[in-house]
This record gives structure tokens, C-alpha cells and sequence, in this order.
């Protein structure tokens, strides 16, 4: 690193380092201050933590987003699963389609989507909008990441080893789930830790179906955001920040067990 | 399915309407009435047409893998957006209703100068964000392949958790660091350099800046992938023909990394083309982008045929952005997105 090309680059990776995580580091730092408005430090405290679980407005909030991230994951990664499995193994007409049409949530800007579905659920079918239309939101955004997480993991498995579970005489059940699942489970796991992050903090699609008094974790921060309620935001924030984290300690743990 | 494409389904179909109208005579009731003729029918069935209609359900062993998810996306993606795309070619009534009249006034809107500017400021916000991405993300993903060592897949996760993590939360720490009461003002108040807040948000380049820091992840991670995919050797025969590293890395790096940059390109160059929350929270209104007129036709002023046609218009352009990207980078950066 002793070039001025190096020495440039260290530069430069350093500064978009520091650009990119020095908001997030104050902010999880100003959430132990004691100051009212979260921007002053005012000694070491926990309090805004406490909060979280003490505000009912707070706690709501919360469960309503862990349940909606929850049912989300386990809905899509069961269905993106076997729909890789479906797109991976048979040859049909229209398979291309089926690809391309899987991709649309993904390349879609949000603002777009979340429009077109408050607009169908509320002047096209009659969806309430709440626990309903969110989840079908989410999971519509979150089962193409899991079958392309999927379908990415099962172009370089071993699938001889299934066949050689039926030749020796396992029947097409048993081999799904003694050989075909437990060689998909790191790809299935991995998309459960993707989901999650997307599912729980969504805001721009959340916010447009979840229609008058349902308030998600995000949609609450918001709110504090516009109207000026900071108090236990940095908190919250916080905990934001940690949750990938969390899950990343969590896939390398299972790794170590040998669990994936 | 086109006629004739599957003989098999066509003779079971006629089969199967000729019976029932056999059977309607002596009919007893809809429900139960179907039920048995439909147990008849398979009963009454040759042998050859039974042989047939298994091999037909055999060439549909996708569908209950494949089916569910399709039906899926048909009803709650698909559907959805056909719906604005009809929507848009409709008139806005009072109290947000929908009149069924075709108009094409909804798109000749979209050339008043007050939409039109909008879009404008929206396509160039965008294009500055996509490049600054590109100037610092390059550079950032070369560094991690060509010095990270050891480190790399550490440096590559310090990249990728600020993506994880809620973007409103992202959004809301970098207004407490540059608000009026913020800390960065109040840190040069305290240090005398200022005498009274900057006013650093609420400018087309806080708006930019900002989109930078959303979206610069998305920028690195594909770059990195066609980088680490480089072939060394190729490096090291233009050293030994004598290319000094600036221009191996203008004729040979750059070139082939073509395919991860264009990618790059495309998932910054969304997201900022639709976004919202970035112009309503640091910009204000003189800094609106698309999304935000999106929000205000569809929420605060109920005209859906005019939200629809903004949604469609920024649809069509990231198709177009699209598809150019990936016919100039081929088939590594339609990889590359996923």
C-alpha cells in the first residue's frame, strides 16, 4: 500500500467508510444520552431503552411489525423454496415468463408498487386494509428473493445424491426431505435472515396499504420523525442497526454448529 | 395455449361437453348434478382417452410446485399494475372517484412545465446520485479486492449492514447530524467557526447527498463481484507486455468489469428514481421528486388517474434504463442484479 495509487485508494475507501457509518454510530451513541431531544449529551442513561417497553404506543408498534416480519418469512420461504425447486427441475412452456415476472417486485421502484397496491386493494378488490394488505404486500416483495437465493444455491448442489437416494429406494418424499431440503437449507435459511431486515423495516410500501390507525415499528418512527416526538427514536434506531448484525452473528453460529 | 398444441386436452374437453348435455335432461340441481356427471365421465371413459389424460397431468408435474406462486404474482404483482396502466387512461371525478371515460389528458399533463420540471429534476438527481455512487463505489470495491487481504469479506460486510438496516432510520440519523440544532452546526457554533446555523439541509445537494448514503451499497456489491470474478492473469500477461497500471487498468480492468458497473448502475439509478421520503424529509417542496407527486395524487388529493399516470411514466423510464443497460452489458449484468 506504499504506491500513491494505494495510498489514494486508502483515501478514499476510508472517507466512504466513515460517510457511510458515522450517522449510524452517533446515533446509536446519542441513544444512552440523557437529553430530551436525542442531539445533546447529557450523561450516560438507559431510559430511552426502557421506554420502548414501558410506551404502549412504542409496543404495538413493535409486535405488530415482529408478527408481520414473522408470518412474512415463513410464507415465502416455504413458497420460494418450492417454487425454485419447480423452476430449477422441470422443463414447461412459459418458464422465462414465470422468471421475468418473479423479478418485477424487485426492480420496481417502491413508490410505484406500494400505489398500485393501496389503489387494487382499495378501488379494484375489496382487501381491509391492515394485517391483510401488508401481508400480502410483503410477502409479494419477499418470496422472489427467496427463489433467487434458492434457485442461486441449487445450480451448485449435488443432485446425484438424490438420485442415488431413490435408486436405493427412497421414495420421492422421503428423499425431499432427507437429502433435497437439508442440502437447499443454508440458501433457505440465508433468504429467512434476508426477509426479515426487508419485512421489518419497510416503510414507503408498509405505510401506503396499512391504511388509518395501524402502526408499524417504522410507520412509528416516522410519524416521531414528522411531528417532532424524538425522545425514544434514537433507541429504536438503534436497535434497527443491530437486528442485521444480529442475524449475521446468527448464520455464522449456525455455520460453527454445523446446523448449515 | 394455443389451439391444437395439446390434441389430448381438446378431445377431453369435447368429452366432456357433449356429456353434460346429455346428462342436463334428467338434471338434479347444479351442485350434486356436476359432481356425478363428472364421476361418469370418468368412469364412462375408454381406456385410451384415461391413458391420455394422464399423460397430460404428467406433462403438468410443474404445476403444483410452480402454480401457486405464479397465481400469486398474476393476482397481487401483475394485476396491480395493469390496473394503474388502465386507471391512467381514465378521468378523475369529484371526492376521488374513477369516471370510466378514456382521456389522453392524464399524459398530456405530464408535459406541463410543473410536472415536466419535476420529472426533469427527478431524471438529474438521479444521474448525479448514480455517478457519485460510481466515483466513490469503484473505487471502494478495488480496494477491497486488490489490499482487503484477509479482511476482505469484513471490509464487503461493512458495506452491505447499512443496506440491512432500516433506510428511514438511515434517513432520520443523517438529519440529527445536519438539521439546524444538529450536530455538525452545533459543533462548529461551540468551535466559533459559524456565528449562526447553516442551513444545510433543504438544498438540491443535501437531496443528492443523501441519496448517495442510501444507496452507495448497491453500488459496491456488484462491482466487487465482477472484480473478484477477474481473471489475475489477464493482469499480469499486459504487465509483461509492458502496460504501465494505469493503462492496464483503463484497458483491461475497466473494460471487463463492464458488466458489474452497469449493474451497479441499474440498482442505484431505481430506487433514487422512485424514491420519496429523501425530498420530503431534507429537500421540501422545492426539491420534490416523481415519488413524491405519486404521494401527494394518490393520498392527499385522491386524483388516481393522474397518480397512475405519473407511476407509469416512472415505470417506462426504468424499463427503458434497463433494458439499455443490460444490452450494453450482456448477459453479466442481468446476473449481477440478483
Amino acid at each position: 500500500m506504499k504506491s500513491l495509487t494505494g495510498k489514494t485508494l486508502l483515501a478514499i475507501a476510508t472517507l466512504t467508510y466513515l460517510f457511510m457509518w458515522v450517522p449510524t454510530i452517533i446515533l446509536i451513541v446519542f441513544s444512552f444520552s440523557n437529553d430530551k431531544l436525542g442531539i445533546r449529551w447529557e450523561g450516560f442513561t438507559l431510559k430511552w431503552y426502557a421506554e420502548i417497553f414501558n410506551n404502549a404506543a412504542v409496543r404495538n408498534a413493535l409486535e405488530m411489525s415482529l408478527i408481520i416480519a414473522i408470518i412474512t418469512i415463513v410464507v415465502s420461504t416455504v413458497a420460494g423454496t418450492v417454487t425454485a425447486y419447480g423452476l430449477y427441475k422441470y422443463k414447461f412452456r412459459g418458464k422465462e415468463v414465470i422468471r421475468m415476472s418473479l423479478l418485477l417486485p424487485i426492480v420496481m421502484p417502491y413508490i410505484v408498487t406500494a400505489g398500485a397496491l393501496l389503489i387494487f386493494f382499495t378501488r379494484v378488490v375489496d382487501i381491509p386494509l391492515g394485517y391483510p394488505s401488508i401481508l400480502i404486500a410483503h410477502i409479494s416483495f419477499s418470496t422472489p428473493l427467496a427463489v433467487f437465493i434458492v434457485l442461486g444455491r441449487m445450480q451448485r448442489i449435488d443432485w446425484s445424491l438424490e438420485e442415488a437416494s431413490m435408486d436405493l429406494g427412497a421414495g420421492r418424499l422421503t428423499t425431499w426431505r432427507r437429502i433435497t431440503l437439508p442440502l437447499l437449507m443454508p440458501a433457505v435459511i440465508a433468504s429467512a435472515v434476508l426477509i426479515f431486515p426487508w419485512s421489518f423495516s419497510d416503510f414507503t410500501i408498509t405505510f401506503f396499504v396499512a391504511g388509518v390507525g395501524n402502526t408499524t415499528l417504522p410507520i412509528y418512527v416516522y410519524s416521531a420523525l414528522r411531528w417532532g416526538e424524538t425522545a425514544a427514536v434514537n433507541a429504536i434506531g438503534a436497535i434497527f442497526v443491530a437486528l442485521p448484525l444480529i442475524g449475521l452473528l446468527l448464520i455464522n453460529f449456525l455455520q460453527k454448529k454445523r446446523v448449515i | 395455449m394455443p389451439r391444437g398444441a395439446c390434441p389430448e386436452r381438446h378431445e377431453i374437453l369435447r368429452y366432456a361437453q357433449n356429456d353434460t348435455k346429455r346428462r342436463a335432461r334428467n338434471d338434479k340441481g347444479m351442485f350434486f348434478g356436476s359432481f356425478q356427471t363428472a364421476f361418469r365421465i370418468v368412469g364412462e371413459m375408454p381406456g385410451n382417452l384415461r391413458e391420455k389424460i394422464r399423460k397430460y397431468l404428467a406433462k403438468q408435474a410443474h404445476l403444483p410446485s410452480v402454480g401457486p406462486v405464479s397465481i400469486w404474482t398474476i393476482l397481487f404483482v401483475i394485476a396491480p399494475l395493469g390496473f394503474i396502466l388502465y386507471f391512467s387512461f381514465l378521468t378523475a371525478g369529484d371526492f376521488g372517484r374513477i369516471l370510466p371515460i378514456f382521456t389522453l389528458e392524464n399524459y398530456q399533463a405530464l408535459a406541463r412545465p410543473v410536472v415536466a420540471e419535476v420529472f426533469l429534476r427527478t431524471l438529474l438527481f438521479s444521474l448525479a446520485t448514480t455517478m457519485i455512487c460510481l466515483l466513490l463505489g469503484y473505487p471502494l470495491a478495488y480496494f477491497i479486492v486488490m489490499y482487503g487481504g484477509r479482511w476482505r469479506i469484513h471490509l464487503l460486510l461493512l458495506v452491505i449492514l447499512p443496506e440491512w438496516t432500516s433506510y428511514l432510520i438511515r434517513l432520520y440519523a443523517i438529519r440529527m447530524l445536519s438539521g439546524r440544532a444538529g450536530l455538525i452546526n452545533s459543533a462548529l457554533l461551540s468551535l466559533g467557526l459559524i456565528s449562526s446555523p447553516l442551513g444545510i439541509l433543504y438544498n438540491p445537494s443535501a437531496v443528492v447527498l443523501t441519496l448517495v448514503y442510501g444507496w452507495l451499497p448497491l453500488m459496491v456489491l456488484p462491482v466487487y463481484a465482477s472484480l473478484v470474478g477477474l481473471n489475475p492473469s489477464l493482469l499480469e500477461a499486459s504487465a509483461d507486455l509492458g502496460a504501465t497500471p494505469f493503462r492496464r487498468f483503463f484497458t483491461v480492468t475497466l473494460p471487463l468489469t463492464k458488466g458489474g458497473i452497469l449493474a451497479g448502475i441499474i440498482l442505484v439509478f431505481i430506487p433514487c428514481i422512485g424514491d420519496w421520503l429523501v425530498p420530503l424529509l431534507m429537500g421540501g417542496t422545492k426539491t420534490f421528486m416523481a415519488g413524491n407527486l405519486v404521494y401527494l395524487h394518490f393520498i392527499s388529493a385522491a386524483n388516481i388517474p393522474a397518480g397512475s399516470t405519473i407511476g407509469v411514466a416512472l415505470t417506462a423510464i426504468v424499463l427503458i434504463i434497463m433494458y439499455l443497460c443490460i444490452k450494453a452489458g450482456g448477459k453479466e449484468a442481468t446476473e449481477r442484479i440478483i
